[in-house]
């Protein structure tokens, strides 16, 4: 029992924080789990202001696109890349981009209208931090 | 003087071929597709085939404009080939605005919720084979026209189509008659997985049109109605459909066909889904527009899916059908994308 405890505390301890990023043009400065869940599901599509909203994601098989597909879709990371085909496929939403590296994504965030992305540490881009239910991080 | 007119032809078509350029390179183009291949035993017999071959294109041709086009090769016996190529869809969406979109081209007919989301993509099928009702053509699987779709509204998360087409009998280039096919759909997503959804179709069938390869002698109304479940939820999936389709000729008056079919799974491990699917047919006596053939079949099947591009099924499927009698049937499939 102890040691099933200290597993769980061990698991926990290695999952990494998640940032929400996005670029000045859009997205608004806060916004609760449940919209970014939305936002990050293809459910919402544009921001307030009209701006077509651009998803950002690690690739499923690094780590951060592991936690992300963990805490944001509770799926694996195999599964998001089937939700996402299927909806592409279905016509419903355009496909995410997905990158190897959080300083390509952070850059493509910074220069694309209407992008947002998920990264585990931010390297001070022009992207903007956006507060998760008032939270940095989550 | 002609020199000059070329000249500036050639300008112009220099920074056409410019702008054109630069569209391209702002443009984002995706090809994809869907390929499998099948083992069957039936009859004492084994065999081996090809299914269909799948290639989509998406493409964001602006913040507002995006095009989906859809191509399918398969065996067909009486092409010289022995393969033709149809085109799935061609749908070219424009945003007007938050969730709500205008769509105009060849759809699949957004009547339910199989023929929506699958369609031709085998590799997210959770069975081998569509269910019965597809076989037995009781739904106009797409239709060439416009409609307006919107989704995700609400905490409800509410979800809309509706769709104008050229309607059963139609060309893909031309309607064959005067009347309109109508498709109504709504659906709602009320808790994760969970998609409730419900949907009218409405057509006029002229006589002359051409329809489960042979052609209609009399006008037929047809109205389906379908209602539809669907739950696909950390290690549950169910899926069940109803078709209830009336269709009505001078001579004959209504006829009622119910069709539906129910699909549940279980994901035991991580890859492994052990699942079953029952069909059911039943037209009412009397019947003219649609075959009649009641049938009930019941699949029992295992899906190991390697990753998200690669699944493998076995399948064991019994039939019970008034044209063929009792038939059984073991098949493999082995399903990807690309």
């Amino acid at each position: 029992m102890v040691l099933f405890a200290f597993s769980v505390f061990v698991l926990n301890a290695q999952d990494p924080s998640l940032t929400v990023i996005a670029n000045s043009k859009g997205a608004p400065a806060e916004l609760k789990f449940a919209e970014l869940k939305s936002i990050l599901k293809g459910e919402k599509q544009r921001w307030p202001d009209g701006t077509k909203i651009l998803i950002c994601l690690m690739k499923t098989n690094t780590a951060a696109g592991t936690t992300t597909s963990r805490k944001v879709y509770n799926m694996s990371g195999d599964d998001v890349n089937k939700f996402w085909l299927a909806l592409v496929f279905q016509g419903k939403a355009p496909a995410p981009s997905f990158f190897n590296s959080m300083s390509e994504l952070e850059t493509f965030v910074a220069q694309n209208s209407g992008a947002i992305g998920v990264v585990t540490q931010t390297t001070g881009t022009e992207a903007k931090t956006i507060s998760i239910d008032g939270k940095k991080t989550f | 003087m002609k020199l000059k007119v070329v000249f500036i032809k050639s300008l112009f078509a220099f920074f056409m071929l410019l702008l054109f350029a630069a569209k391209l390179e702002a443009q984002s183009t995706q090809i994809r597709g869907f390929a499998e291949a099948l083992a069957g035993y039936q009859q004492d017999k084994l065999s081996f085939g090809l299914g269909e071959q799948d290639l989509f294109i998406t493409s964001e041709l602006s913040d507002k404009v995006s095009f989906l086009g859809e191509s399918v090769f398969k065996y067909t016996g009486n092409s010289p080939t022995y393969f033709d190529v149809s085109i799935e869809r061609i749908v070219i969406k424009y945003n007007i605005k938050g969730n709500n979109n205008f769509l105009i081209g060849k759809h699949h007919t957004p009547i339910n919720y199989w023929n929506d989301t699958y369609h031709h993509g085998r590799v997210f099928f959770p069975t081998i084979y569509r269910p019965a009702l597809f076989a037995a053509d009781i739904i106009p699987l797409h239709t060439t026209g416009i409609s307006f779709q919107g989704h995700d509204f609400g905490k409800i998360k509410f979800g809309y189509d509706l769709m104008i087409g050229n309607g059963i009998g139609s060309s893909d280039v031309a309607d064959n008659d005067k009347y309109k096919s109508v498709t109504a759909a709504i659906h709602i997503k009320p808790a994760d997985g969970l998609r409730l959804g419900a949907s009218w179709y409405n057509d006029h069938i002229s006589e002359g049109a051409s329809m489960h390869g042979e052609t209609i002698n009399y006008d037929v109304k047809q109205n389906l109605i379908t209602g539809s479940v669907a739950y696909f939820h950390n290690k549950i999936e169910v899926l069940s459909e109803a078709t209830l389709a009336m269709n009505h000729t001078d001579t004959t008056g209504t006829q009622n066909t119910i069709a539906a079919y129910f699909y549940a799974g279980y994901k035991i491990k991580e890859k492994w889904v052990p699942y079953i699917r029952i069909d059911y047919l039943k037209y009412e006596e009397g019947e003219v527009y649609y075959h009649n053939n009641n049938t009930t079949a019941f699949v029992g099947g295992l899906r190991y899916q390697i990753n998200y591009l690669a699944v493998i099924k076995v399948e064991y499927e019994h039939d019970d059908q008034h044209a063929t009698g009792l038939t059984d049937k073991y098949t493999m499939q082995f399903a990807i994308g690309f």
